[in-house]
């Protein structure tokens, strides 16, 4: 930052390490904050739709990660620049809240961006230009509400559910199995919703994946399924009816907490301590035995004795079992978690129509699946994937892709109302934005127009994806849609032959598309209202 | 005592930078007036945000001029005055700043921290011909207190009391202030929203002063309008251990049991040691141990408390022991989280006095889980539980309700208002300017309007939206009448103080920090040490 001078020609320095300081403000600052986020969009620009491409991320540890989706990009490029940031919290917040269309939310913010800066140019205030693209956001939601559709399903009919989901699916690496993944989805939403109170708990479904098999393989478990073994190989491998005891003390003499020291200074004495030992060990497979545990969980270890003892007196166990693991167990088979034998009880047992433990491939690798659980509120969605490659990526990208498609699910099941994808959403808003312009005296009648006109590039981008003549095809399904007065008409990006999105089965979520909308629209506001930015110059 | 073949005296430490006299004087001036400069664009309604990286590379954006005035880290001892006065007139910063005796301290008011920084400048803008020309500075400052004076009386003479209402009229009175706020800040587009909210939160904390009573959470996600007010307490879900997921999450009018204890077993005393001769003992020792922590669970389980909250950490043994006995409970709980539980369902922390509330729920609030306590009976509490699509976006919303708290409570208490838009020149020029009107145009208008004998035209002011003049009073833009008494006195006394300085003495850098450094200079070694320049009231 420059020195000031007074009148005299004396420099006055007012900030601390005045000269190391940069500043931009005004019109420039501007500028330079729209450059920034507008360089993000562009690159998830061609990540959008069913015809987007993946993005390949080299994390600092040379850990590769490959991805379509929108939030999980943003969140691997580590980005340096304060707008920058904001655009991948925006991108984060669509996640967090709607989970699904975090590409879509960045690819719009983007656009605002860019026709805001053509209204800067025309000497529009940036302030101005902002709250003109409230109102638009306030009307083009209102929009989205009076178009949207509502349907009904219960636990027996929810195609139409599968059918959101699978609009979703559709653009992942995963598109292939999307009818089979948005099953499961769909399932697994449903089998823990409370529809009555409308939430869904999706920490009560768990997502596993294990490389190997195909992702034809990806099956949902009504059920646990726990990456352990029995812990003795000679136990049964199939434990029908079972009687599960969760425990959370290890198979071993219990240790006061306090620091303590046993003296022995006899022989006798070293024996009792022994024999006392064993005689824990017996009582607490004994006690185990007695309340009509057929199956142990243990959080913690065991050593060989106790695992010895177990196997001789034929009660199989498990051993080193994570903590949420244990809770999820105990919810699903109604158990109580256990901290010490001498509390085990027969109520306390959790129960379990089938234990078994199955082993995949050639490899040793094995699983303990526990199913037809007495409370079948928790379930577990196991992916298989990786074409035998030894590969995580193809895992980690399914399972991204598999929350996209449950949090989809949920949403509907907050608010069961639809409206229709591939753009048709953004292109009835934008005529409807548009028409609503000429409602507002006042400047900000030119920047709802632009907002009307970056509504258009989102459809324009799924266009261009799908290798599409954007202008052409955008224009010419705007045209449809206001001769026929009917917001079903979208871009047909998979070239099935129809614009029309309700025979194409493309939904997307109510509340999705309003949130991306006014979530682009806040964010997009706050770049415009900064005209000044210091900075220390190494920035 | 000098005699004329004595050498130079040294009086100060080598490398004391010293200047005097009226080129000082300008220089002070020029630097505040720099100053001023900065938060001049975040004046109103269209007012602009500053984005500014601190030494650490943190980032704040902000449209707060007490917010930007600390981070701007202003080292220049004159202006640095101008930052103090930022700051006193935000109520945030209650600490010893040396300029606090100068104001009442009573009068911190949280809001209008960019009217004052600007007034000061534009007092000491004024002031700089007269300088020039030979006017002596205590005159300007004797004048400038007339001034002051006056024009307090007239603030005073325009302001509306709000007094004698019924409840529903001065709500509505109060978000309207509320709502003046918050035009000027990132969330004016939602401002009716966020005013009734703050408006409600005031209410519900009554007279209480304890303003940490009223609760502000972010939690980043959904857009601003999924912000909602708690009439109660709400918290993150802490820190869970196993078992806790099978705890009930929903009571109707449970009993709350507040604790400062760990519920964990654990060895009672840290540095004890047990030495046992007999292995049978063992057994014994073990027990005891547990039976200790099984003693504190059943006195909280006797106690018939549904809802267990403590400070320090619930372990995984007493998270499945309140599961078995159908209860919920929360282990490190943020203290303040807990105090404010403890007011709200008039519960006491570790004693047999239960609070209770109407429903306690745990509930999903965007990617988090959140514990909400509503329908206290005492409601003293009030929590707002903000969201918005980025952290910058939070921060800068918690800010922006901050300075709306204030004001409203300001009003509550003064219970006067007066009409916004605009009151003395350099503020409507200002606000003309950043809304991108002519300035000199409207201003001529609202001259016009201000002198018309019948005095109807004194509530006139800037109208954003069209670009004319508009009757600010009809407009609901209003202001507590305190806010704008106070800026006026903390900008004159921050010029007058400015003004009376003719002397700069900066010590060489080696001090502590150089910043505390030259501005304890400027306050005590010159004002109160030599005896001339400031004047304490």
């Amino acid at each position: 930052m420059a020195l000031a001078f007074d009148e005299f020609g004396r420099p006055f320095i007012i900030l601390r390490e005045q000269d190391q300081k940069t500043r931009l403000r005004g019109i420039d600052a501007q500028k330079a904050n729209i450059a920034a986020g507008k360089a993000v969009a562009r690159i998830l620009r061609s990540s959008l739709g069913p015809k987007g491409m993946d993005k390949m991320l080299q994390g600092p540890d040379g850990d590769v990660t490959i991805s379509n989706d929108g939030a999980t990009i943003l969140e691997q490029m580590d980005v340096d620049n304060q707008i920058a940031k904001l655009m991948v919290d925006l991108s984060r917040s669509q996640d967090y809240e709607i989970g699904d269309g975090t590409t879509g939310v960045v690819v719009m913010a983007g656009a605002l961006l860019e026709q805001a800066e053509r209204q800067l140019d025309r000497g529009i205030h940036p302030i101005r230009i902002a709250e003109g693209y409230e109102m638009a956001s306030r009307v083009a939601v209102e929009h989205l509400e009076r178009i949207a559709q509502k349907f009904e399903f219960d636990v027996n009919s929810y195609e139409p559910l599968v059918q959101t989901c699978m609009t979703t699916l559709s653009s992942k690496i995963v598109n292939r199995c999307k009818r089979s993944l948005a099953e499961i989805a769909v399932k697994a939403v449903l089998a823990v919703a409370d529809l009555e109170r409308r939430d869904v708990n999706l920490d009560l479904i768990k997502v596993e994946g294990k490389v190997g098999g195909k992702l034809e393989d990806t099956e949902l478990i009504y059920g646990i399924l726990v990456d352990k073994d029995m812990s003795h190989p000679q136990m049964p491998k199939h434990i029908e009816d079972a009687h599960i005891a969760i425990l959370t003390c290890p198979f071993e003499p219990p240790k006061p907490k306090t620091k303590h020291k046993v003296d022995i200074d006899t022989v006798e004495k070293f024996e009792t301590l022994r024999k006392q030992e064993q005689q824990y060990f017996d009582e607490m497979v004994q006690k185990c035995k007695d309340v009509g545990a057929t199956l142990v969980i243990c959080q913690w270890g065991f050593d060989d004795e106790a695992n010895h003892l177990l196997m001789h007196r034929n009660l199989p166990a498990v051993r080193w079992v994570g903590g949420v693991e244990l809770e999820l167990i105990a919810i699903a088979t109604g158990g109580r978690i256990v901290p010490r034998f001498q509390e085990l009880t027969p109520e306390k047992l959790g129960k379990a129509g089938m234990v078994r433990e199955k082993s995949f491939g050639t490899t040793k690798e094995r699983m303990l699946y526990i199913e037809h659980c007495a409370n079948s509120k928790a379930v577990t969605i196991f992916i298989r994937g990786g074409y035998g490659l030894g590969n995580k990526m193809m895992i980690e990208e399914t399972k991204r892709s598999i929350h996209d498609a449950l949090c989809v699910a949920r949403n509907l099941i907050r608010n069961n109302s639809i409206v229709y994808g591939g753009g048709a959403a953004e292109i009835t808003c934008s005529l409807a934005v548009d028409a609503a312009a000429d409602k507002y005296p006042g400047v900000e009648q030119y920047a709802i127009r632009a907002f009307a006109e970056a509504l258009d590039s989102v459809p324009m981008a799924l266009a261009e994806n799908s290798g599409l003549q954007p202008i052409e095809t955008l224009s010419a399904v705007k045209s449809q849609q206001i001769k026929e007065n009917i917001p079903f008409y979208g871009i047909d990006c998979n070239d099935v032959g129809t614009n029309d999105m309700r025979e194409q089965n493309v939904f997307e979520t109510l509340i999705g598309k309003q949130q991306q909308i006014l979530l682009a629209t806040q964010v997009v506001k706050m770049i415009l209202k900064i005209d000044d930015v210091i900075s220390n110059s190494e920035y | 005592m000098a005699s004329m073949m004595q050498p130079q005296i040294i009086l100060l430490k080598e490398g004391t930078d010293t200047s005097q006299g009226k080129a000082q004087l300008l220089s002070n001036i020029n630097a505040v007036t720099a100053v001023g400069d900065v938060v001049r664009t975040t004046l109103g309604p269209r007012g602009m945000d500053k984005l500014i990286h601190d030494d650490k590379g943190s980032v704040t954006i902000s449209n707060d001029g007490a917010t930007i005035m600390k981070l701007l880290d202003i080292v220049h001892p004159a202006a640095k005055i101008l930052v103090d006065i930022a700051k006193s007139q935000d109520s945030e910063v209650r600490k010893s700043s040396w300029i606090l005796d100068l104001f009442s301290v009573d009068d911190f008011v949280g809001d209008g921290t960019t009217t004052v920084v600007l007034l000061a400048a534009e007092f000491l803008k004024e002031a700089k011909p007269f300088v020039e020309d030979g006017v002596h500075s205590q005159n300007l400052i004797r004048s400038y207190r007339t001034a002051s004076t006056l024009a307090i009386e007239k603030v005073k003479e325009l302001a509306v009391s709000i007094e004698g209402k019924s409840v529903e009229e001065k709500k509505g009175l109060l978000a309207k202030c509320a709502a003046t706020t918050l035009s000027s800040k990132l969330i004016g587009g939602e401002k009716e929203f966020f005013a009734t909210m703050v408006v409600d939160a005031v209410m519900a904390i009554g007279d209480d002063d304890r303003l940490n009573l009223i609760g502000i959470k972010k939690v980043p996600g959904g857009n601003m309008r999924d912000s909602f007010l708690v009439d109660g307490v709400a918290f993150k879900k802490t820190f869970s251990y196993a078992g806790f997921e099978q705890q009930p999450k929903k009571f109707d009018n449970p009993k709350i049991l507040l604790l400062n204890i760990e519920l964990e077993l654990k060895s009672e005393k840290e540095n004890a040691e047990i030495r046992l001769s007999d292995p049978s003992q063992y057994q014994s020792i073990v027990d005891a141990e547990w039976n200790i922590i099984y003693d504190k669970l059943d006195k909280c389980v006797e106690s018939g408390a549904k809802v267990v909250l403590s400070r320090l950490a619930i372990g995984d043994l007493a998270t499945q022991y309140f599961a078995d006995r159908d209860i919920f409970c929360a282990g490190r709980v943020a203290e303040q989280d807990l105090n404010r539980v403890a007011a709200a369902t008039g519960g006491t922390v570790q004693t047999s006095v239960l609070g209770t509330c109407e429903i306690f729920e745990e509930k999903q609030v965007g990617g988090e889980r959140f514990n909400i306590f509503s329908g206290c009976p005492s409601g003293r509490t009030a929590t707002i539980v903000l969201r918005g699509g980025a952290d910058q976006f939070i921060e800068e919303a918690e800010r922006s309700l901050h300075d709306a708290i204030m004001i409203v409570r300001r009003a509550v208490k003064n219970s006067t208002v007066v009409p916004g838009g605009g009151a003395i020149d350099v503020i409507p020029r200002q606000l003309c300017d950043n809304a991108g009107f002519d300035a000199t145009d409207v201003l001529n208008k609202l001259r016009q309007k201000h002198a018309m004998q019948s005095g109807e035209g004194a509530s006139y002011g800037v109208d954003i939206n069209t670009g004319g003049i508009a009757d600010s009073f009809a407009n609901f833009v209003w202001e507590p009448a305190v806010v704008k008494i106070n800026a006026i006195n903390a900008a004159t006394e921050a010029a007058c103080l400015i003004l009376s300085v003719d002397e700069t003495v900066k010590n060489p850098k080696s001090e502590s920090a150089q910043g505390d450094a030259a501005a304890g200079a400027m306050g005590r070694g010159r004002g109160g040490g030599r005896g001339r320049g400031m004047r304490r009231r």
